[in-house]
């Protein structure tokens, strides 16, 4: 394998890893507030976590770039103040895997969260436990089978990622190429043996997620 | 008296409005009456996992809830355990988890000693490290009365604890459960729609209809004495019956049905003078109905009141009494549908009357046995 593919493999890794770290830490909560609460404008965070999944992954790249882009609603006034835009690096990348993976997460999660008996928490509120506490020790641990099988969709998701990290990203040998995008980049240049090696080595790495995600399945139940 | 609770909640949800009020004190209070008439609502109201729209909840002079003094406790802070219909034990912790769940905010080693005693007392010593998935339905249950003992709490609240077990099973447990709660001493309220559930189990019956309580008495004043033909039909007392005032005293009251003066005791506490003509609800309880032996000699009227006669017109053999309808003798409509009364007897006395092969009886019922149930 050459330098360009080993980091590209490198980059995909740290990128996944990161982005399902961030869904976790964004995911799950959302999960638990959408499955448990009422509130205001519910039903239009559901419709925006969930969009990413139905939108083709370019147009979801384009809102990213209206949004994130040197001269985006946000990436702008970043840009202003201190001339570092997010756009076209390995962060960006990060954003895109994150933003894509997101609704496998919370649509996983939040199923998983419903589907716990809600008697149980009721229980966990006589026995002097708060709303807070009840679901960090009755509900999530519950829900776990769940929320690990959405984490490891998200991961494998945020691994495969192409069109919204191409478009907020590009395609930096090097800086921003994923794994997804060096295939595609060899397939073109006609680097067949590159890209073989790429395919194989993304397939295992995807069977080795599964593999440790039923594991730890099992366990858990 | 050591507790005492007083309840007051209105409750109003789509197509149903909970609004009772009633008091009790030390020992076992029971809610009993039909599916859906707001006994779990009125738990979940006193757990305060529920906000009623008004009244008053106070145990033990401890204010849990009160509308117009804007008290309203969350449910951790209530200290009133919750032994749920399902029981819902935590199925991912042990027993002996579960059991200390609500002891968090004291020592390790206080809250050790706390579910070892408990354990103990409800005889789960040995099955501490089991999880509830591992668990019989009757030490499922001992382990939820632990959990919610284990608190020490105020007010325990039971939500149909037999329910989940089957029938043979449900007998032997509501003994073992009538004995763990007289043991502890805890005040309680039990959610039941079974009366025999509700009879063996509480000091205190309060009958629920219809998001209303229509009666609140001690167990035996409630069996003797309904205080209405609702209350008689919730509790399914037979031989609902309707007739007409012909004299009411304080002692005795004369009723007209079926072409019969039937003559009653009228009830000791609360004597009821209708005047002549007003209709009348009663009861006769099939037990109570005694068939007269033809190889004896003519009854003694003073010893068989109320006599009348009739034919069997139909029967069912319950496994230890046989269930028989009577049709009266006198011409007219029957009482309920195509006969009378039904009677009750043993299988012994069934064979001895050979009952099977004479189908035509003399019967008398004492007044006493006659209820008569205030409108």
């Amino acid at each position: 394998m050459s330098v360009e593919a080993l980091s590209a493999l490198g980059l995909s890794i740290r990128v996944a890893v990161v982005a399902t770290l961030l869904d976790a830490l964004i995911g799950i909560p959302l999960a638990y507030l959408l499955a448990r609460r009422a509130f205001r404008g519910r039903a239009l965070v559901d419709l925006l976590v969930t969009l990413p999944l139905v939108l083709p992954p370019t147009v979801t790249g384009y809102y990213l770039i209206i949004l994130l882009g040197r001269r985006g609603w946000l990436g702008a006034p970043v840009y202003a103040l201190s001339g570092w835009s997010v756009a076209f690096t390995w962060y960006a990348a990060v954003i895109a895997a994150t933003v894509m993976a997101l609704p496998l997460l919370v649509r996983t999660a939040r199923a998983a969260i419903e589907s716990v008996d809600r008697e149980l928490e009721k229980a966990a509120l006589t026995l002097g436990r708060s709303e807070w506490r009840t679901a960090l020790e009755v509900t999530l641990p519950l829900a776990r089978n769940g929320i690990v099988a959405g984490l490891v969709l998200a991961f494998a998701r945020a691994l495969g990622e192409f069109g919204a990290t191409l478009m907020l990203a590009g395609n930096i040998p090097g800086k921003t190429t994923t794994v997804p995008l060096a295939i595609y980049t060899a397939v073109q240049t006609g680097e067949m043996g590159e890209a073989v090696a790429l395919v194989l080595a993304l397939t295992a790495l995807s069977c080795v997620v599964l593999i440790l995600a039923g594991r730890l399945g099992a366990r858990a139940a | 008296m050591k507790h005492r609770f007083s309840v007051q909640i209105t409750k109003r949800l789509p197509g149903f409005t909970l609004d009772v009020s009633w008091t009790a004190g030390d020992g076992v209070a029971v809610l009993f009456g039909p599916s859906g008439a707001g006994k779990t609502l009125t738990l979940q109201c006193l757990a305060g996992l529920v906000e009623p729209d008004a009244g008053r909840v106070v145990v033990d002079d401890r204010v849990l809830f009160d509308a117009e003094a804007g008290v309203n406790l969350p449910p951790q802070q209530r200290r009133v355990g919750y032994v749920f219909q399902g029981y819902a034990l935590f199925p991912h912790l042990t027993v002996a988890g579960n059991v200390g769940f609500g002891l968090r905010g004291r020592s390790r080693q206080e809250r050790e000693r706390r579910v070892v005693e408990v354990l103990e007392r409800l005889d789960l010593a040995g099955l501490a490290h089991r999880r509830p998935a591992e668990l019989s339905g009757g030490q499922r249950q001992r382990v939820a009365l632990g959990r919610a003992l284990a608190i020490d709490p105020a007010l325990l609240l039971l939500d149909e604890p037999l329910s989940a077990l089957d029938s043979p099973l449900r007998r032997a447990l509501r003994d073992e459960l009538r004995s763990i709660l007289s043991g502890w001493g805890t005040a309680a309220v039990l959610v039941t729609h079974d009366f025999t559930e509700a009879y063996r189990l509480a000091d205190r019956i309060i009958v629920y209809e219809n998001g209303r309580v229509i009666q609140a008495a001690a167990r035996a004043e409630l069996l003797w004495q309904p205080a209405s033909e609702a209350v008689a039909r919730i509790m399914g007392l037979r031989n609902v019956l309707h007739g007409v005032v012909v004299k009411a005293m304080p002692d005795r009251i004369q009723i007209a049905w079926r072409g019969h003066t039937l003559e009653a005791v009228n009830s000791p506490t609360r004597s009821y003078l209708p005047p002549p003509e007003t209709p009348i609800a009663f009861f006769i309880r099939p037990e109570y109905v005694r068939l007269i032996r033809k190889d004896r000699s003519a009854p003694d009227a003073a010893h068989h009141m109320n006599l009348m006669r009739g034919t069997v017109v139909g029967e069912a053999d319950f496994g230890t009494v046989w269930s028989l309808r009577l049709r009266l003798d006198t011409p007219g409509t029957p009482a309920q549908g195509d006969f009378d009364l039904e009677v009750e007897v043993p299988h012994l006395v069934y064979e001895i009357l050979e009952i099977e092969r004479d189908r035509r009886w003399e019967f008398s019922i004492h007044r006493g046995s006659i209820h008569v149930l205030p409108t």
